[in-house]
């Protein structure tokens, strides 16, 4: 060893060890049926760790691309920001990590050995589809997918309307799970061309993922003819591009997501007179509100309360549909089960007449075939394993659950995988899938509440609608880099706080004294509680016995990584070498250059800094250390503020111990927004300071 | 507990400079809670340590470890054997722990990291006051619950003296004058009568004076020893 030189191991036991899985998810991650880890990424998004977070996003869901245009984000609808004031924007922050990773994702893809010498044939490339042929090839399996349409995808690509969802995202998402070395069979119908016979002798498992690919329609009169179409058949026109003619006026019957998809879009292919007419209220109406709102704006008019009676047709072609007056949509026992005032009727003029009341499979290419289907015409099936009623015929997606989300056809896609594997590898199903419920934390005290800074939510920006109606061009904005940081810096990252290893805390209470939250409870050991901590991680670095972890970053990191960032210091330099460790949370830190001889140290709020962390800085060569935070009144985690000020103190102290000049380390304060470059601008006064003091001995 | 206070980081230099490679061991009970020498101030400890060597241009690895306490030997012998690989031990444990380890790492020295200062209270976070000698003969039944040969400055078994000034000791304006405090107390027990009786001289040899002392808790050790002779023990004693 060159002198000076040091080393240091840890400690007896281990400090910071991984403990993530152990804990309670945040509300978010358990909302998410693939439970992706939606406080982990929205973190690392805002530290600007955008690839870690594409990392995360991926790590479970193999249409995130998808996901971040269209999905219905249970994960916001869930967020504990929620009582504080608006959820966060998870969506808009996955799409925007998602766009900064577009080269790292590219670069990333690679094809997977074959190591199993077993197959599985997938038919359907849907999001259940997609998701268990990814798995299967990352575990070394052969995979091909049966797909009827000429392109993959599902729905997302056959029926999702391009100016929601466009298609060159849809396109990465499968490039990523195609390269692995997927086999594909586009334009392929089991039933129509090949049978289903074929494919299980040829694979060693099938997997039946098929999805709801045909529209309901209403047993009314005047039904049948032209000028009456079915959803799904319409929307597989626009997303091939074939433009149906639809007259001057279209009624779409339905109330649910679906039906909106086929209003906006019938407006997009140029028909100003566009209407609906649902059952249900406004308030009772299962589509989204977001996605009403976003259709009113583009003129869509919307009768509630309305019931399907008969088309009216004259010499064959549509007038209009007759409707006849809800009384009430659903029975005592809240079951769908409408009844009407039929003394009360009226006439809704339209050209064309688009259903849109749901959605079934066609299961017909499975009679005589031993997978059997129950009395209602549905697939039979066992949720606990996966399997059909045919040996080695595996299910997943909405064939075997219904109508839901994308994001919930991925997660019965990789239950569905995992029971596969296991069963070719002869190991039991039944008992070894996940739960899909998580233990979560709930939801903010109102103590902790009252400390939280009111911070609403960074909307997104859409074309204006008339603009948007003009074209099938995908209509939303995403955020820029500043935005997506300052959205990202709202979240109180739920779960991903500190953690106590009970075989080290001696009950000294400091945390319990220090943390501003009220999170640590002492008695016999520190228990703290996470439904109050905020992850400021002030404690960690205060506790005496290195008891404390934090869920959601490592604690070690920083001292870590300091050699590296410092590099090597030059004895002959004209400036000091300054470590700046800056607060991240007022955004704007990573966008820009600080002097050259400042040595940039992002952190997430200033009470992370360890005083191991300023000595580290010292140890490996500044002449100056700064600890540049925002201010009392702006910081992320009020109550943090005498916590660092005392730390920088004894550290200064320890500096005098040390003969240097106190004055080598100091906290600072900066904020964007006031013009110029504040960050560049402390530092550079710092600097200028530490001159004045001297540069230390190289030896 | 017992309270410690770290040393100046001249005095550690002084101890270790000559060592190659130090590991500076903290214990997480008594000193921990103090701030002096648990694992977060050993590893402070062993950073000063570095920077220290570096400005001298010393070669010197240091490192640091804690474990939850030095008096006991079930805490630390799990790591023995690494703790003997270093050249020098700095024990930041009060001096129950450096005496302790000393007789327990073969030739590798155990040197002091903090200085012991006595046993205390956490009066109020990072305060800690000294309330109890360690007499062996509490008596402070008879003085209101407090302590006069820990508490008064000249150890007065019949006080105060005539250095008492308005509750405060003739020593210090910071110290309080501990016959004071149990004349208020024992005023408000509805005990101060008891304060005419005179407490004769105490015998001290229960005290330090009686050279170092031992506790023996019989039961115990009869256990103890029953289980030594014992040819092999089955659940695994040792
Ligand atoms: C109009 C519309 C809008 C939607 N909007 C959203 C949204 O905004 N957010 C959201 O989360 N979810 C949305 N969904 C739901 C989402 O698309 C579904 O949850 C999801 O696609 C279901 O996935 P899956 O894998 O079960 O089946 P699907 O996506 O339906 O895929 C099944 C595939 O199997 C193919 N197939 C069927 N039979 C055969 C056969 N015999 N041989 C070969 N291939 C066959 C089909 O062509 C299809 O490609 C929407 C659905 C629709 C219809
Ligand atoms: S604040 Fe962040 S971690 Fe908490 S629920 Fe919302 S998105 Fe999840
Ligand atoms: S600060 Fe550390 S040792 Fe003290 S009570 Fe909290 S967790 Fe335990
Ligand atoms: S100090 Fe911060 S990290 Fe620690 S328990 Fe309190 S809120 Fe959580």
């Amino acid at each position: 060893m060159t002198p000076g030189q040091t080393k240091e191991t840890g400690t007896y036991r281990p400090y910071g060890a991984d403990i993530k899985e152990t804990r309670p998810y945040s509300p978010c991650r358990a909302a998410c049926p693939a439970h992706t880890d939606v406080q982990a990424y929205v973190g690392l998004i805002a530290q600007g760790r955008y690839t870690e977070a594409f990392e995360v996003i991926t790590s479970v869901n193999p249409i995130a691309s998808v996901c971040s245009m269209i999905c219905h984000h249970p994960c916001e609808q869930s967020c504990r920001r929620c009582s504080v004031d608006e959820p966060l924007a998870v969506r808009h922050l996955k799409r925007f990590a998602l766009e900064k990773s577009a080269d790292y994702r590219r670069n990333k893809r690679r094809l997977v050995g074959k190591t199993k010498n077993k197959s599985i044939g997938i038919i359907g490339s849907g999001p259940s589809g997609l998701s268990a042929a990814r798995d299967l090839s990352d575990l070394g399996y052969g995979v091909t997918i049966y797909e009827r349409h000429p392109v993959l995808g599902g729905m997302l690509a056959s029926a999702i309307p391009p100016y929601r969802l466009p298609r060159e995202v849809l396109k990465e998402d499968i490039d990523d799970v195609i390269s692995k070395g997927v086999e594909v069979r586009t334009n392929c119908e089991i039933g129509r061309d090949v049978k289903l016979e074929e494919l299980t002798k040829k694979h060693d498992a099938v997997l039946i993922a098929i999805g709801l690919s045909q529209s309901r329609s209403l047993n009314i009169p005047g039904v049948e003819g032209p000028g009456v179409l079915l959803a799904i058949p319409f929307l597989e026109d626009v997303a091939f591009d074939r433009r149906p003619d639809l007259g001057n006026k279209v009624l779409v019957i339905g109330g649910g997501n679906v039906a909106m998809d086929v209003a906006r879009s019938a407006r997009r292919l140029g028909v100003r007179d566009v209407s609906m007419v649902c059952l249900e209220s406004a308030e009772e109406m299962p589509a989204w509100k977001w996605e009403v709102d976003e259709a009113v704006e583009e003129g869509v008019r919307i009768n509630h309360r309305w019931g399907p009676k008969e088309v009216r047709r004259q010499e064959g072609k549509v007038q209009g549909l007759e409707v006849v007056k809800v009384r009430s949509v659903f029975d005592a026992n809240g079951r769908f089960n409408p009844s009407f005032d039929n003394d009360q009727t009226t006439l809704i003029e339209a050209d064309t007449i688009i259903i849109t009341i749901g959605q079934m499979s066609n299961l017909s290419f499975l009679k005589d075939s031993p997978v059997k289907i129950d009395v209602r015409g549905r697939l039979e099936w066992n949720p606990a394993t996966q399997t059909s009623s045919s040996k080695n015929v595996f299910v997943a997606g909405e064939v075997v659950t219904g109508p839901g989300s994308a994001i919930a056809a991925v997660a019965s896609g990789h239950r569905a995988a995992l029971a596969i594997h296991l069963h070719l590898q002869g190991e039991a199903v039944e008992g070894a899938l996940p739960l899909q419920e998580k233990e979560k934390i709930s939801q903010m005290p109102p103590e902790v509440l009252e400390m939280i800074s009111r911070e609403p939510r960074l909307k997104i920006k859409h074309l204006a609608p008339e603009v948007r109606c003009d074209t099938m061009t995908h209509f939303e904005i995403g955020y820029d880099e500043e935005e997506a940081l300052r959205e990202a810096g709202r979240c109180r990252g739920c779960g991903g706080g500190a953690v106590v290893d009970t075989q080290k805390c001696m009950a000294c209470l400091t945390c319990q004294r220090i943390c501003p939250y009220g999170a640590p409870v002492v008695t016999s050991v520190s228990e703290i509680r996470p439904e109050y901590c905020q992850a400021c991680g002030l404690c960690a670095p205060e506790c005496p016995g290195q008891a404390i972890s934090m869920v959601s970053y490592d604690v070690k990191e920083i001292s870590e990584t300091l050699p590296s960032v410092v590099g090597r210091v030059d004895p002959k330099r004209q400036e000091p070498v300054i470590v700046a460790f800056l607060c991240t949370h007022h955004v704007g830190v990573f966008g820009f250059d600080l002097p050259k001889n400042v040595r940039k140290v992002p952190v997430h709020c200033t009470s992370r800094i360890d005083i191991l962390d300023l000595l580290k800085a010292f140890e490996t060569g500044a002449d100056g250390v700064a600890v540049v935070r925002c201010n009392d009144g702006t910081c992320k985690y009020r109550g943090i503020e005498k916590g660092v000020k005392a730390r920088v103190k004894r550290g200064q102290e320890m500096l005098g111990m040390l003969g240097m000049e106190p004055g080598r380390l100091e906290l600072l304060s900066a904020e964007a927004g006031r013009g110029g470059n504040p960050w560049a601008a402390v530092c550079d006064d710092f600097s200028g300071r530490v001159k004045q003091l001297g540069l230390r001995a190289v030896r | 507990m017992i309270v410690g206070s770290q040393k100046p980081i001249e005095e550690i230099w002084s101890m270790v400079k000559d060592f190659k490679k130090v590991l500076v061991f903290g214990c997480n009970t008594c000193v921990a809670i103090c701030h002096a020498g648990g694992e977060k101030e050993a590893a402070t400890i062993a950073s000063l340590i570095r920077m220290r060597a570096g400005q001298e241009g010393k070669a010197m690895e240091v490192n640091h470890m804690g474990v939850m306490r030095h008096c006991e030997p079930e805490y630390f012998d799990p790591v023995i054997e690494e703790v003997k690989s270093y050249d020098l031990v700095l024990s930041t444990a009060c001096g129950v722990g450096v005496n302790f380890l000393s007789d327990r790492t073969g030739t590798i020295p155990v040197y002091p990291g903090i200085n012991t200062s006595f046993y205390g209270a956490v009066e109020a976070p990072g305060f800690f006051k000294e309330l109890c000698a360690g007499c062996g003969d509490c008596i402070v039944h008879l003085t209101g619950g407090l302590c006069p040969i820990a508490r008064c400055s000249k150890t007065l078994m019949n006080g105060p003296c005539g250095g008492t000034n308005h509750g405060k000791c003739e020593v210090s304006n910071e110290v309080d004058c501990v016959w004071y405090l149990i004349v208020e107390r024992m005023k408000k027990l509805g005990t101060l009568e008891k304060l005419s009786e005179v407490l004769p001289p105490r015998n001290w040899s229960t005290s330090r004076d009686g050279g170092p002392r031992r506790v023996s808790v019989e039961h115990i050790r009869e256990y103890e020893e029953q289980e030594a002779q014992k040819p092999e023990t089955a659940g695994g004693k040792k």
